[in-house]
């Protein structure tokens, strides 16, 4: 099965029941298999006019008590940031898979992960956070569905699902066995008819620069929460390592196979990778950097996630990097030779 | 001879096939399909033994081989 395809099944079977979207490759195939599928379960399908009005959808329909999903690819992400900034501010739970491709601008339609910055720091206006995803493998964009809608309902806040064109083309096998319908979270703000009970209002507009701030902390007190809570990473070969990789996504696959080149050759090679973008994995970084100094940052971008790890590290160990942007796949051979020959180098260094 | 049919809007431009083909003769070329990827195509149909190899390794199953 396609990533695109996965995908939607998994948003399926865990209770998505509407879908808005407006086609972008390297996506399509899940705009294609929501429209066949969706009505199929009962929920609800969508093709919109735009990328603008798929997100107005969303809020739309979050607001009324749905659980919705909307897609797209960078340039229409882009487009979306309004009402993805509107969602933060209202607190309505929305799922937004970005299959990322090469740009600025139209870019390509090759594979990248230049859109770290944009995910991470929220994107649209204001301040606000969105919990950033990013699995690696099919079967991993599948598994991760279910734990997208169950975040995004449990903390109302918009969940980021971060892919990249290879993951959503990429055809693997998938097992769903394991993904059910995930329970549904009492909502005492949606917007159902004030018929017995009195009006409610959903809104963003605080004139009262006062209340605003409230809002504002009453937001970050809510992202605290979800940096002390949410953090999920998976470590590879990182107990005895001398350097360790620091991969998200795809490039994380691509890590993986150079790091096993690298053992052979008696380098000592290990492997960070965060699941979640934001909250990054800071903590765990910050332990690595007791027994380990040397970090390798590995992007499809000119360097994005760097920033954060060279944060995390605060002055700490010394961090590299390498990276191929504009939708250009690097092969695990080119990574382990450039580490490799970094490697050698610090040991002269050291000598 | 073989003849090797290529699903143009299958295609996805991954290039798996070109990285097996054992005689090299299948590469990127400059068409786009419909996705908008570059799509592969064969450059010497001569040298084609029909081995098939490309078909296997096809993940969107976009190349068929006949063999006579």
């Amino acid at each position: 099965m396609s990533g695109n395809a996965a995908l939607g099944e998994a948003a399926i079977l865990s209770g998505c029941n509407c879908y808005f979207g407006y086609p972008i490759t390297p996506q399509n195939e899940l705009t294609e298999y929501m429209a066949k599928r969706m009505p199929e379960s009962g929920g609800i399908f969508i093709q919109s006019e735009s990328e603008i009005a798929a997100i107005n959808m969303v809020l739309g329909a979050s607001v009324a008590g749905a659980r919705p999903m909307t897609s797209s690819s960078s340039p229409g992400i882009s487009l979306k940031q309004e009402g993805i900034s509107y969602l933060a501010a209202d607190e309505l739970p929305a799922v937004i898979v970005n299959m990322v491709r090469g740009g600025p601008g139209m870019g390509n339609i090759s594979p990248a992960q230049s859109d770290y910055l944009q995910a991470t720091r929220g994107g649209g206006h204001g301040d606000y956070r969105t919990i950033v995803l990013a699995p690696s493998s099919v079967q991993e964009l599948a598994d991760i569905v279910p734990v997208a809608f169950e975040l995004a309902d449990s903390y109302r806040n918009p969940v980021i699902i971060l892919g990249d064109g290879m993951l959503g083309q990429m055809m693997e096998p998938v097992d769903f066995s394991g993904i059910k319908k995930i329970k549904d979270y009492p909502k005492d703000y949606i917007l159902t008819g004030a018929e017995n009970r009195p009006s409610r209002m959903v809104r963003s507009l605080l004139f009262d620069t006062k209340e605003e701030e409230e809002h504002n902390w009453k937001l970050y007190r809510k992202f605290q929460r979800i940096e002390n809570n949410e953090v999920r990473c998976e470590t590879f070969l990182t107990d005895d390592a001398e350097i360790v990789v620091v991969a998200y996504g795809i490039a994380a696959r691509i890590a993986k196979g150079a790091i096993k080149r690298l053992r052979q050759e008696n380098i000592k090679a290990g492997l960070l990778r965060p699941i979640t973008l934001w909250p990054f994995p800071s903590k765990k970084i910050l332990e690595l950097a007791k027994h380990i100094n040397d970090f390798f940052v590995f992007e499809m971008s000119t360097g994005q996630m760097i920033e954060d790890v060279r944060l995390a590290l605060a002055g700490k160990g010394h961090v590299n990097f390498y990276g191929r942007p504009g939708g250009v796949i690097p092969t695990p051979i080119e990574l382990a030779r450039i580490v490799s020959r970094h490697y050698y180098q610090t040991q002269k260094v050291k000598r | 001879m073989a003849i090797v049919k290529i699903d143009q809007e299958r295609c996805k431009g991954c290039s798996l096939c070109s990285e097996f083909c054992p005689k090299g003769i299948l590469s990127i070329s400059d068409r786009l399909n419909m996705k908008g990827y570059f799509v592969v195509a064969m450059s010497n149909e001569a040298d084609c033994t029909g081995c098939a190899i490309c078909a296997l390794v096809c993940p969107d199953v976009a190349i068929e081989v006949f063999k006579n």
